[in-house]
């Protein structure tokens, strides 16, 4: 009982993370109809933004954090006004296109940061017990903050004008132009927040892991089976997956090993692709 | 005019067989013979995008090619010729296994199932170590032999990849220029109408993917006998992107752009040895570029310049 309750505890904190990510990816994918290849690159990003913030220039932590966040969205605004913009709707060729962009931002790093996996300085730390279950400090924080972040991020879908208007684009662009909302400016709304989310993943989890060009990659991969679990373009799709994924893995991982739990999540991704590709939760917008 | 262009032809294929010969280059004779390899390759990603279905499991079926061909010299003790000629029977063998399941789905969500495809296959090949040797792959595959002699020149190793690539090239040459080839370009313009004229779209694009498997295979099967040894990380898929990247770059409307696409972008790793982070960097910049400004790859560019020069 109290193994599975510790599995379950670091599968939600993961799967949290995965939710963070998954939200990003799929926000993107529901409106501008884009596979974003290069949202691990997002990631990686922030964890290198929080790097150079907090641990060379000693900026306080949670500022540090704000700020990679910030920044990773600025450059994602970036990317969409110049490469993608032209993409929307034109699936393969945007497709192709992350890819590009993916392949030159690792590149780029690699060349700026070196290839090799840097640590920085953990901002908590200790192991808090609660009723026999332990828990790092550290991944408790990732954990309330990205609580802290999805909750944020659901109200603003649910009443703020522009989250409205975001989800008016995803249903029908058309049909939202003619309301009067300017869709380019939701493609990059979308896309900065996409991006944002994921560099605050990865900002948030650079403390915990190593910092690398290629540390985007695992994250990546995740986030593609959580939104497939989900379904592609649907949000509350991506937290339920987000959660599954965790939660099966940390188990899988327990008992058996990580490459098991990876093929058996990819298995169950040709498996839904195949015959439920709307996802789990039955609707793909 | 055409028996020019028939003359020049000849003159081509002679100095391309004969070369290697002549300057005894082991350097560039590699770099010849891989881009060769990379050409077959990327000519069969050219027949998936040619029914706009992008896979990303490219890689994959070049490592079941070259696993394939490992295995069935090593283990089962066959010569080589076997072992390479099921290397394109096994690749087009598992095409047309899962063809009729992945080519029901089109657009983004083929594209993501052959990516979790080659995942599994990969992770297969790592998981699986009593037979596919794990991480680390098999060593020492068996050289290629024909009629009993062993081809350890390079020189002849790239007169094989010359060959197969030329064979790949023609191949699909013809294909296009033929009905099927007409069939192949509606299969992505419009569907049904394919259909509505009685096309059976889903055989046609059977054929296509067990073809490209196949090819695929077989360029698997020279890589093993090639390097003597296969391991999972080669086949990624990377590899799959590195063949987008030759297509768009040379251009996917003529096999002729993809030979240009691989003739300009695989010696460019040797190029850049010492520094492979610039290599991938400029793989990535050019990619944005092209799709970015000239969609239509080098092959297009030149088609364009022609075109403005009959105008005039």
């Amino acid at each position: 009982m109290q193994l599975l309750i510790q599995i379950l505890m670091n599968g939600l904190m993961m799967g949290l993370v995965y939710i963070m990510m998954a939200l990003g990816f799929t926000l993107i994918f529901g409106i501008m109809r884009i596979v974003n290849f290069a949202h691990g690159e997002f990631y990686m990003l922030g964890a290198m933004a929080v790097m150079i913030l907090f641990s060379t220039l000693g900026i306080n932590y949670f500022v540090a954090v704000l700020l990679a966040a910030l920044l990773v969205a600025v450059i994602g605004m970036v990317i969409e006004r110049l490469l993608l913009r032209q993409f929307v709707g034109r699936e393969l060729n945007g497709m192709i296109m992350t890819l590009a962009i993916a392949i030159t931002l690792k590149a780029g790093a690699t060349i700026i940061f070196g290839p090799q996996e840097m640590s920085i300085p953990r901002p908590v730390s200790g192991v808090t017990e609660i009723a026999g279950i332990l828990i790092p400090n550290d991944r408790m924080l990732v954990g309330a903050i990205a609580i802290a972040i999805l909750v944020l991020f659901y109200f603003f879908l649910r009443y703020a004008r522009a989250g409205l208007a975001m989800r008016a684009v995803a249903q029908d662009w058309e049909a939202a132009a003619l309301q009067g909302i300017r869709p380019q400016r939701i493609y990059l709304l979308s896309f900065g927040i996409g991006c944002a989310l994921a560099g605050l993943a990865g900002a948030l989890m650079a403390p915990i892991y190593t910092v690398s060009p290629f540390i985007g990659d695992v994250p990546m991969l995740k986030a593609f089976i959580v939104v497939i679990l989900g379904g592609l373009g649907s949000l509350p799709g991506a937290v339920v997956g987000g959660l599954l994924l965790g939660v099966v893995e940390a188990g899988v991982a327990t008992f058996i090993n990580t490459t098991v739990a990876t093929m058996i999540s990819f298995a169950l991704v040709v498996v839904i692709l195949l015959f439920r590709p709307a996802g789990l939760m039955g609707q793909s917008r | 005019m055409n028996t020019w262009k028939i003359l020049a032809g000849l003159v081509l294929a002679v100095a391309l067989i004969v070369w290697p010969f002549v300057i005894e280059n082991r350097f560039l004779i590699h770099i010849a013979t891989m881009v060769c390899m990379y050409a077959l390759l990327a000519l069969s990603m050219n027949l998936m995008l040619r029914i706009g279905q992008l896979s990303l499991a490219h890689g994959a079926l070049m490592g079941i090619g070259a696993y394939t061909s490992a295995l069935v010299m090593m283990s089962l003790g066959f010569p080589f010729v076997v072992g390479f000629l099921l290397s394109g029977v096994v690749g087009g063998l598992v095409s047309l296994i899962i063809g009729p399941i992945l080519l029901r789905i089109r657009g983004v969500y083929f594209v993501l199932l052959t990516f979790a495809f080659g995942e599994i296959v990969i992770l297969t090949f790592i998981e699986w170590v009593d037979v596919f040797g794990g991480v680390n792959g098999i060593f020492g595959v068996p050289r290629a032999q024909i009629f009993g002699y062993v081809i350890k020149d390079r020189s002849l190793s790239y007169l094989m990849a010359l060959a197969m690539a030329a064979g790949g090239f023609f191949l699909l040459r013809a294909l296009y220029r033929s009905e099927f080839g007409a069939i192949m370009e509606t299969l992505e313009d419009d569907e049904e109408l394919a259909r509505s004229l009685g096309v059976n779209a889903m055989a046609y694009r059977l054929a296509v993917f067990v073809l490209s498997g196949a090819m695929a295979g077989f360029a698997g099967g020279f890589y093993a006998s090639y390097f003597t040894f296969v391991s999972p990380g080669a086949f990624n898929f990377w590899t799959a992107v590195n063949l987008i990247v030759i297509n768009v770059l040379g251009g996917i409307a003529s096999p002729v752009g993809v030979i240009l696409g691989a003739l300009i972008l695989v010696p460019l790793p040797e190029l850049f040895r010492d520094a492979v982070q610039y290599q991938v960097l400029f793989y990535g910049l050019a990619l944005i570029v092209f799709l970015k400004f000239m969609p239509d790859g080098l092959y297009g560019l030149i088609g364009k310049m022609r075109g403005k020069r009959d105008d005039r």
